[in-house]
């Protein structure tokens, strides 16, 4: 429930508070009231509340996304601190979903956020979408992205996909049926780590940028990364573009699909 | 001629961790005899049996919309590969 304080304003509008709060990107050209209200009545899923999802969740709550429904199972664990800026030492053992969402109500109680303590399923992964403007894969491993890609693909929703290894990170925008989905860029089920190694800033960095991909599909602002995926190499500090194309015989998005 | 190897993420610890290969080839070589070179440094056999997954690049275009492993190479050219990866 919002906080007295901050009662639930119209969609249509604009409170004082949110035009203090949101004063720095408002003066974004070509942001605006307009990009500020979209923002506002926008309804989003976020799956996983780890190393992507602390970067991603921060800033999307910060930005203004009306609605942010997260989705994490886990509890905080130790091992989970180099990089998961949401946790600090004190919420070891407590489920991530509650943790953050109580985070992001202190930074932004102008928005409503939507804790799902779940695992991603074929079964329920249409139910936590259906009534989304986007999703957004901040999972850590192939299996569950899978899922999340198949239900994005039958319900035609955008989905960002972000993943790290290492030093380096993988980002790209995904509009189905228009652009290539994550079973056309992975088409073979790869063999799953047991653990990966990641360096905090990576899922910082990629974790942003999904933020930035989210606020621009719902603002209409720029040109969201479609067709095309971002590799991050950390130790020479490179960014590469390749150009990905769909597969017309993805068994997900392809016409025989 | 020369060309220099970029190993990305699983295969660059496979390729011995520095990321950053320089082989010398014959004139005319291909992806394919790229591969074979490549032998001495790390486990192509499972690179390519992992191959769908691999993004290979030659000069950042991916080399299925080359002509696949038949893709000639020459002087100088930076050829890349990019599994996928599933951290978060």
């Amino acid at each position: 429930m919002p906080s007295p304080s901050y009662p639930q304003s119209p969609a249509d509008e604009l409170t004082q508070s949110e035009i203090e709060r949101y004063d720095r990107q408002l003066r974004i050209m070509g942001f605006g009231r307009e990009s500020q209200l979209k923002l506002k009545r926008a309804r989003i899923l976020v799956v996983g509340a780890g190393g992507l999802g602390s970067a991603a969740l921060l800033y999307l709550a910060a930005a203004g996304v009306g609605r942010i429904r997260v989705i994490d199972k886990e509890v905080v664990e130790l091992s989970n601190l180099n990089r998961q800026t949401l946790y600090t030492s004190e919420d070891l053992g407590k489920p991530k979903a509650e943790i953050a969402s109580r985070r992001l109500k202190e930074l932004n109680p102008e928005i409503e956020i939507e804790p799902l303590r779940e695992k991603l399923t074929d079964d329920n992964a249409e139910s936590f979408l259906k009534d989304v403007d986007l999703a957004i894969d901040c999972l850590d491993n192939f299996e569950t992205r899978f899922i999340l890609n198949r239900a994005c693909v039958s319900l035609s929703k955008p989905l960002i996909h972000g993943a790290v290894y290492g030093l380096e990170g993988r980002l790209t925008t995904i509009i189905p049926r228009k652009s290539p989905c994550l079973a056309c860029l992975i088409p073979r089920k790869p063999k799953e780590p047991p653990v990966t190694p990641v360096l905090g800033p990576l899922p910082g960095v990629v974790g942003a940028l999904e933020a930035l991909e989210a606020v621009k599909l719902l603002t209409g602002l720029g040109d969201p990364a479609i067709g095309r995926l971002l590799v991050i190499d950390g130790y020479d500090l490179s960014f590469y573009w390749m150009e990905v194309r769909r597969d017309p015989n993805c068994p997900i998005c392809g016409e025989k699909g | 001629m020369r060309v220099t190897v970029k190993t990305f993420a699983t295969l660059r610890e496979a390729f011995g961790g520095r990321g950053v290969l320089y082989l010398d080839l014959p004139d005319g070589s291909t992806i394919r005899d790229l591969l074979r070179a490549l032998g001495s440094y790390g486990p192509v056999d499972e690179l390519l049996e992992e191959r769908s997954n691999v993004k290979i690049l030659v000069n950042g275009r991916e080399i299925t919309y080359l002509d696949g492993l038949e893709t000639r190479l020459k002087d100088g050219d930076a050829v890349a590969f990019i599994p996928p990866v599933a951290g978060g």
